[in-house]
């Protein structure tokens, strides 16, 4: 079965795969099979697309919905590590703090969308205050958890190598935190980006959200500019999820887990 | 780039968390950021405090004492919002009147239920559909290969954009909520299914050959109990999604439910009402979480455990 | 005293057919790429019916693949394998094996009798039986009353004892252990090993062992194979003549324990 495995056949595979997914796509939307005017075309969606990426209209929206997310996330991120640090290195804190902060970690952070738009209407501000509560819990969670589960070993050999206070905090409590921390910030950038997009469906924020939305008010003329919008959403998901990947793995190589990753590969 | 790449696709029990990449030995290192973020902390302080032995009333009373905080916090909010004049935030005191006169006394209700209900079914087939496309996709792993990049990108993309596309075909009503929830929580159980079956010690694949399990025997007995926490993890994750999609596609499009009802308050710049309904939701979701957490204990008692034990190091 | 005896036919001493017998054997790893890396060289033994033999062999000799190999579970590059006479295929009924790594071995969310209980069900035992089967071998691993216990809740020396319980519950005729003593302390270890000369005697099995201690090898051996480094071939056969039952204080000072240890040592540590 050697030739199944090797690399060429793999791409080639992924590669049919997707485009008998464009295929059946096209033959879905001109064979009406489910409902007529229900999908463009998928030609027709890759043409609109060509034609938006070349106005500024998808560049600023696509621009509105990366600055919302990206506030929200310095804003909620920044607040979750310092205040997961401050709890998780006090254990009172901790013992105290966490019932309110797991409480809050499940409290679906839509219920708070209606509350945004009273006070804020349909802005950034909406946007980046969703993004920023939403990303903050469970990220403080994250934070605590990785400032506190330092291996034991790795406990004991601190307090043999007499490392106290803030160098034993930077040279072991932190980099023991940092993958965790990373998880929860990559988890963050893609909880934001989903949080920034229901803001600006549904709530009416500026951004590819609200694009969706007006092309889709516009009606069935419009489909393929709805779709082609769906589209650059899932691309600028894409995007996020792999750059925080990609950086995680970048600057924690020395970590286990992405070793793990290595050595299972080979 | 492979379904193992995934990012975000393994969490182990709990979190959104988790490196998840990691082929968790089967008593994983604390060291492990897919480990330890496994139990939340208060599971983790509970295990090592190796609580099992103490009297259950015992333990009430420590988990009550240390909602101090909580507690300091809602009489604050009480004494704040008392003389609010504020639109936004009226007092607690009217809130909480009104929750009671709306949802316990009134017909408010059975907004909830309809919402509950269609919760139950999206993640029941979420769940169980998650776990059995992700073994699937495990067993036959060149399909799983071949569709990965496929998958990778619906997964990403935020599903409320979806929401026109599904709205499209489905109408409004209960098929197109259920769907929209199924699409949205499905991804996180398949992910980590599929990541946790892959990160099955090789060990213990050696010792089920050495004792002569037929595969099959050897995905039920050694595969999935061993990936239980990871699938666990994903459904918790999923069980979260499930929520915020139930009420996502009600402020979408729909006639009844908790969305539409904080929705119609809120256009009805009946405030108060927005807020009962929000304390509502947030409660249901806890409850949720709660009781899916009481369930993962039950059927993780050996993997908390054994990390407990590794943990005392 | 000659103390090496070469390896010539299949037959053996007594004239019946080996339990295992090993022709030629060789592995390599990633054959016919540029990272192409040759464990085994050439290596060829037999074992007999009740014999306990021990491997050495330097760091890197490859001892885990070669038993991977013997055991069915790593097919060999060229040479064969043969267990009870036929060729091996897979992992055969009559053979068990126990890992070194005790606590990835050994199932945590089943509890020491249901781990036990595995092997069994396999084999398609009833379940009265079963039980019963169950406690004997625990029982004679010395583990009565931790049933019900799960492994990680056992020290290092119970969960190996437990592994060990579990290979021998479906009464294989013979036993492959890969450094199943190195995990755990000295004290342990000697325990372990007179558990294992314990149950050999008892259940009137064959048991390969592969070790990097050679003190162990000469204790609980009947005849040590020693390997050279990679690629590894069989650099003697040592016979070892003490007496059995062993005892850790009488043989392991006794002057031919000595004499053949360092002859072992010399032939380890110089490949």
């Amino acid at each position: 079965m050697r030739v199944l495995d090797s690399r060429w056949f793999k791409l080639t595979a992924r590669l049919l795969v997707v485009a008998a997914v464009l295929g059946l796509w096209q033959y879905i939307a001109v064979s009406g099979v489910l409902g007529k005017d229900a999908f463009p075309t998928m030609t027709g969606t890759m043409a609109e697309l060509g034609r938006e990426l070349q106005t500024a209209d998808l560049w600023q929206a696509v621009w509105d919905t990366v600055r919302g997310w990206g506030l929200g996330l310095l804003i909620g991120c920044s607040s979750a590590i310092v205040v997961g640090t401050l709890l998780g290195l006090n254990r009172f804190a901790y013992l105290s703090g966490i019932p309110v902060i797991e409480f809050l970690k499940t409290v679906p952070v839509i219920a708070i969308l209606p509350l945004a738009i009273v006070v804020w209407g349909a802005s950034l501000e909406m946007k980046v205050f969703l993004v920023a509560f939403g990303v903050f819990w469970p990220l403080t969670i994250q934070v605590i958890y990785g400032v506190r589960a330092v291996d034991p070993v790795v406990r004991d050999t601190a307090i043999t190598l007499r490392l106290r206070g803030l160098r034993k905090f930077v040279g072991v409590t932190l980099p023991s935190a940092a993958p965790f921390i990373a998880t929860g910030l990559r988890i963050a950038a893609a909880v934001g980006l989903i949080l920034a997009v229901i803001a600006e469906l549904i709530g009416g924020a500026p951004g590819l959200g609200l694009s969706i939305l007006t092309s889709v008010n516009a009606g069935p003329s419009r489909l393929p500019a709805t779709y082609a919008f769906i589209l650059v959403t899932g691309i600028a998901g894409v995007a996020v999820t792999s750059l925080f990947a990609y950086a995680e793995r970048r600057l924690l190589h020395w970590h286990e887990s992405q070793r793990n990753t290595a050595s299972r590969a080979a | 780039m492979t379904m193992a790449d995934l990012p975000g696709a393994t969490t182990t029990t709990t979190e959104p968390s988790a490196d998840g990449r990691t082929a968790s030995p089967d008593v994983p290192s604390v060291a492990d950021a897919s480990v330890a973020a496994a139990t939340t902390p208060s599971q983790q302080f509970s295990a090592r405090s190796g609580r099992r032995a103490v009297s259950s009333l015992r333990r009430t009373v420590t988990s009550v004492w240390r909602l101090w905080f909580f507690a300091v916090i809602l009489v604050c909010w009480w004494f704040l919002s008392a003389d609010s004049t504020n639109t936004f935030f009226p007092p607690l005191k009217n809130i909480l009147t009104q929750l009671w006169d709306l949802w316990v006394l009134g017909d408010a209700r059975s907004q909830l239920w309809s919402s509950l209900e269609h919760f139950a079914v999206g993640y029941v087939i979420a769940g169980v559909g998650g776990v059995l496309i992700g073994a699937l996709l495990w067993k036959f792993h060149r399909v799983g290969d071949a569709v990965s990049p496929v998958l990778y990108f619906i997964y990403v993309i935020p599903t409320a954009a979806l929401l026109p596309a599904i709205m499209a075909i489905m109408g409004i009503g209960a098929s197109m909520q259920i769907t929209i929830i199924v699409l949205a929580a499905i991804w996180p159980t398949l992910l980590n299914t599929l990541d946790g079956m892959r990160g099955t010690d090789p060990i213990k694949i050696d010792t089920a050959r050495a004792m002569h399990l037929s595969s099959t025997r050897t995905v039920w007995t050694v595969v999935l109990p061993g990936a239980m926490p990871q699938i666990m993890a994903g459904l918790r994750h999923s069980l979260q999604i499930g929520v915020i999609m139930m009420v996502v596609s009600e402020l979408v499009a729909s006639e009844s439910g908790i969305g539409f009802f904080i929705l119609e308050a809120q256009q009805r710049f009946a405030i108060t009402d927005m807020w009962t309904g929000i304390i509502v939701l947030a409660l249901i979701g806890s409850l949720l979480t709660f009781l899916f957490i009481l369930i993962e204990r039950v059927v993780l008692a050996w993997y908390l455990g054994a990390r407990a034990v590794e943990q005392k190091g | 005293m000659t103390y090496s005896q070469s390896v010539t036919s299949g037959a053996t001493e007594s004239g019946a057919e080996p339990v295992l017998s090993v022709r030629s054997l060789r592995k390599a790893y990633n054959v016919g790429r540029p990272t192409e890396k040759l464990a085994i060289g050439d290596v060829s033994f037999d074992v007999a019916k009740g014999e306990f033999v021990c491997v050495v062999g330097p760091s890197g000799a490859g001892k885990t693949t070669m038993l991977r190999c013997l055991s069915g579970l790593l097919p060999p590059t060229t040479g064969e394998v043969r267990f009870e006479g036929r060729k091996l295929q897979a992992v055969p009924d009559r053979l068990s094996v126990v890992f070194q790594d005790y606590s990835r071995s050994l199932f945590p969310w089943l509890t020491v009798n249901r781990n036990v209980a595995v092997p069994l069900k396999v084999a398609g035992v009833a379940k009265k039986e079963r039980e019963a089967r169950i406690q004997e071998v625990l029982h004679a691993v010395g583990l009565g009353d931790v049933g019900k216990s799960y492994p990680w809740q056992l020290s290092g020396g119970m969960q190996q004892r437990v592994a060990i319980a579990r290979a021998l519950a479906h009464q294989p005729d013979m036993l492959l252990m890969d450094e199943p003593f190195a995990s755990v302390d000295a004290q342990t270890r000697f325990d372990l090993e007179d558990l294992i000369l314990r149950v050999r005697h008892e259940l009137d099995i064959t048991v390969v062992l592969v070790t990097h201690d050679i003190d162990e090898a000469v204790y609980l051996a009947d005849r040590v194979v020693v390997l050279t480094g990679a690629p590894s071939t069989v650099a003697e056969i040592v016979d070892v003549p003490l007496d059995r039952p062993r005892n850790q204080l009488s043989t392991r000072s006794s002057q031919t324990f000595g004499q053949l240890r360092s002859h072992l040592m010399r032939l380890v540590t110089s490949h």
